[in-house]
């Protein structure tokens, strides 16, 4: 644990030297990005097991490394790097799903004019985010947390020429900000009673009482609107689609595995706040998520573009996790967590492939690629029934914690419509599969020269497929006695809650039963050419409409800025341009242009009138004097 | 003893007359003549407290000295402007010499 802090500074130094000299390297330094990730990656297994060794130590709370960073009289910032149990699987996910995208890249980006560039971005986010996982300060996590959010402006922007992609970097930048001044008003709140940035003297100074509950309510509320912004909640939700204009593996790696899952993993890691807050923090994390997971779901249902779709599975999987952390669940949320950065990454890595084959994206042009791409249809049905939750796949595990949570909760509501979700995750996510893979091409010319991607590109496919396969095997304490951790990974991860995992036949066979039948009305209703889904799109029209615009979200955020945030700031650019500027700053400089120009005719050149102002000068300086003194 | 206004009304007397040479004259020379007249003027002034006020101290008496000293080698230089500007103009009339301004 004490080598920890190599993990992100690797990675980093990789960063500087592609970014100084990226560019004579050969191949442009492609392989020293991923020799730091691999590098990174290893590290991982030495700090798992030191973590391993040291867990039954009495009162193990975690452990790493801290030098001081800033330093005034009496108060200190420190620099510091920590590793505990929900840091170690956070930075599993990280670092192997970083290698595997990095790796993929490597085909999926051949031949682009910004190539190094994508590398040093590529080192930098991970850089970052490994440096945000293991923060033991809030100050620290909220660089992270920034740094993050602009490599993901940087790479959801990375082909800026087309427009689409700038908007939607900018886009993206901006509605994460909102969530971000959040956090930080979050994070000052709770500085300025504690008077320390450390995350675990925060919760000993909370533990004790230190904080007003009113307050602490007020301040862990702002905390998760950074969660919030950052994980493309509701109603900040809107920039995750459009942040598929970025090149494929990094959807993969930013807008599925990792980034937007900081906000699930701040919200897991200042959880102890979130409970010794007003229960009322805990209903809203559970409102919003379960808002996010019903809105999603929906608009899956009729988006078109492939990653797009991904793209709403993604929001509806980042819902479910706030279900389960409002639910009181972190085993649920984190375990979600661990295994949707697997078959999430597959899923896109997967469409990547189908996008770098036939040069398609949007799912009407495509069809019939399963004969032409088997091993490509092969991992993606994997990552599809993850994703709906079909057991043996590790997706159903995960699921099925949320979902005991889900019933665990005050209200039967929240289990059924977590429920529903299911069936119409299993609905969207067969319609993507099915008009992907099977029946006729529309676009024969796309099959045309379809094929399977190259070894470099398919073995990070078959890796994230055999996790996609057995991670969720985790949830049997056997399995992870046998690998090493002591009680399960349940116990080990989550050692505070009494049932780390929970089973039952019931909750198994629910959620089973509807995605099976959202499975199967899948395979109905977009069969062919899809007619019932024709039909039912023309006999329900106006609630069409509505997820086709997408609640018209979009629209209302528009028309705010519109009218509200750009009257706003052409008020303040009237005050500026005409108060600031012209009387301001060009008034007071042409009343000395001005002054100037009119005395300078005061200078005659004629001798008598100088000997006149100096002689009219030392008298009435006599006659003051005289004055003055009497 | 003559008292001592008289002698400060004889400077300034002399002082006034040099002030309204300056302003009034337009030769450069006749100016150069009027600052002499208040040079002098200041002059009576030193030797006049020097001898009334601290007759033991010579600091007023050398004051003068050195203003007549000063006023001979400030005419020698102003002649010699006098007589560049009557070489360039033809004629020593300041009005003339007014083309150092904006």
């Amino acid at each position: 644990m004490q080598d920890a802090w190599l993990m992100p500074a690797i990675p980093g130094a990789a960063f500087v030297i592609l970014l100084l000299f990226g560019k004579y390297l050969p191949r442009k330094g492609d392989w020293l990005s991923i020799a730091a990730m691999a590098a990174s990656f290893v590290i991982f297994f030495p700090v798992l097991a030191d973590l391993l060794d040291k867990v039954d130590t009495e009162g193990f709370t975690g452990g790493g490394k801290s030098w001081e960073w800033i330093s005034f009289d009496t108060f200190t910032i420190r620099l510091g790097f920590f590793t505990d149990q929900i840091t170690i699987v956070m930075l599993g996910v990280v670092s192997f799903v970083a290698l595997m995208v990095q790796v993929y890249s490597v085909g999926y980006m051949k031949g682009d004019s910004r190539y190094g560039w994508y590398f040093t971005c590529m080192s930098l986010f991970a850089a970052s985010m490994l440096t945000l996982v293991l923060a033991d300060n809030l100050l620290l996590l909220y660089a992270g947390w920034e740094a993050v959010g602009f490599c993901s402006f940087l790479l959801i922007g990375f082909w800026w020429e087309k427009r689409s992609a700038a908007e939607a970097a900018k886009k993206a930048f901006i509605t994460t900000r909102i969530g971000d001044v959040g956090f930080l008003i979050g994070i000052i709140m709770l500085w300025k009673q504690a008077g320390t940035f450390d995350i675990s003297d925060i919760f000993q100074f909370a533990a004790a009482g230190g904080y007003d509950s009113t307050y602490l309510t007020a301040a862990v509320l702002f905390l998760f609107a950074g969660a919030v912004g950052k994980s493309g909640q509701f109603p900040l939700h809107v920039w995750l689609p459009d942040a598929m204009e970025g090149p494929t593996p990094v959807s993969a790696l930013i807008h599925a595995a990792t980034m937007v899952v900081a906000g699930v993993y701040m919200v897991a890691r200042m959880f102890p706040l979130f409970q010794l807050a007003d229960p009322v923090a805990l209903d809203v994390v559970l409102g919003l998520g379960l808002t996010t997971v019903v809105l999603s779901a929906t608009m899956g249902l009729v988006a078109t573009d492939i990653k797009r779709v991904i793209a709403y599975s993604t929001l509806n999987s980042l819902g479910l996790m706030f279900v389960a952390l409002g639910a009181g669940s972190t085993t649920g949320a984190m375990f979600y967590l661990f295994v949707h950065g697997f078959f999430k990454a597959l899923l896109f890595l997967a469409s990547g492939s189908v996008i770098h084959a036939t040069d398609r994206q949007d799912i009407n042009d495509l069809g019939g690629l399963a004969a032409k791409m088997p091993l490509t249809a092969a991992v993606f049905g994997i990552g599809t029934l993850s994703m709906i939750g079909i057991v043996p796949l590790s997706g159903f595990w995960a699921k099925d914690e949320i979902l005991h949570s889900a019933r665990d909760a005050e209200s039967a509501i929240i289990y059924v419509i977590v429920l529903a979700s299911v069936a119409v995750t299993a609905l969207y996510m067969t319609r993507l599969y099915v008009r992907t893979f099977f029946f006729q091409p529309r676009d024969r010319q796309a099959r045309e020269h379809a094929h399977d991607a190259p070894l470099l590109m398919s073995a990070p496919l078959l890796l994230l497929a055999a996790l996609t396969l057995v991670s969720g095997f985790l949830v049997f304490d056997g399995v992870g006695e046998a690998l090493g951790f002591p009680g399960g990974i349940g116990k080990f991860v989550f050692a505070e809650e009494a049932e780390a995992f929970k089973f039952s036949w019931e909750v198994a066979l629910a959620s089973t039963a509807v995605a099976l039948g959202g499975l199967l009305a899948g395979f109905a209703i977009w069969q062919e050419d899809a007619q019932p889904a024709k039909r039912l799109g023309e006999r329900f029209r106006p609630v069409y409409e509505l997820l086709f615009h997408r609640y018209y979200v979009d629209e209302v955020y528009q028309w705010a800025i519109n009218h509200i945030v750009l009257f706003a700031g052409s008020v303040l650019a009237w005050f500026d341009r005409n108060i600031v500027n012209d009387t301001g700053v060009d008034g007071s400089a042409g009343l000395t242009y001005l002054s100037g120009f009119q005395m300078k005719f005061l200078e005659t050149g004629k001798l008598p009138n100088y000997a006149l102002a100096i002689s009219l000068g030392v008298i009435v300086i006599a006659i003051l004097f005289l004055v003055l003194k009497a | 003893m003559i008292p001592i206004n008289d002698f400060l009304v004889l400077s300034a007397i002399l002082f006034s007359l040099g002030m309204y040479g300056v302003l009034a004259r337009r030769s450069a020379v006749l100016i150069l003549m009027s600052v002499e007249l208040m040079l002098q003027a200041v002059s009576i002034n030193f030797i006049t407290f020097a001898v009334y006020l601290s007759p033991e101290q010579f600091t007023g008496v050398i004051f003068a000295l050195f203003v007549i000293t000063v006023a001979a080698a400030e005419v020698g230089l102003a002649l010699a402007i006098i007589l560049r500007l009557y070489r360039n103009k033809q004629t020593a009339n300041v009005d003339e010499a007014d083309i150092m301004k904006w």
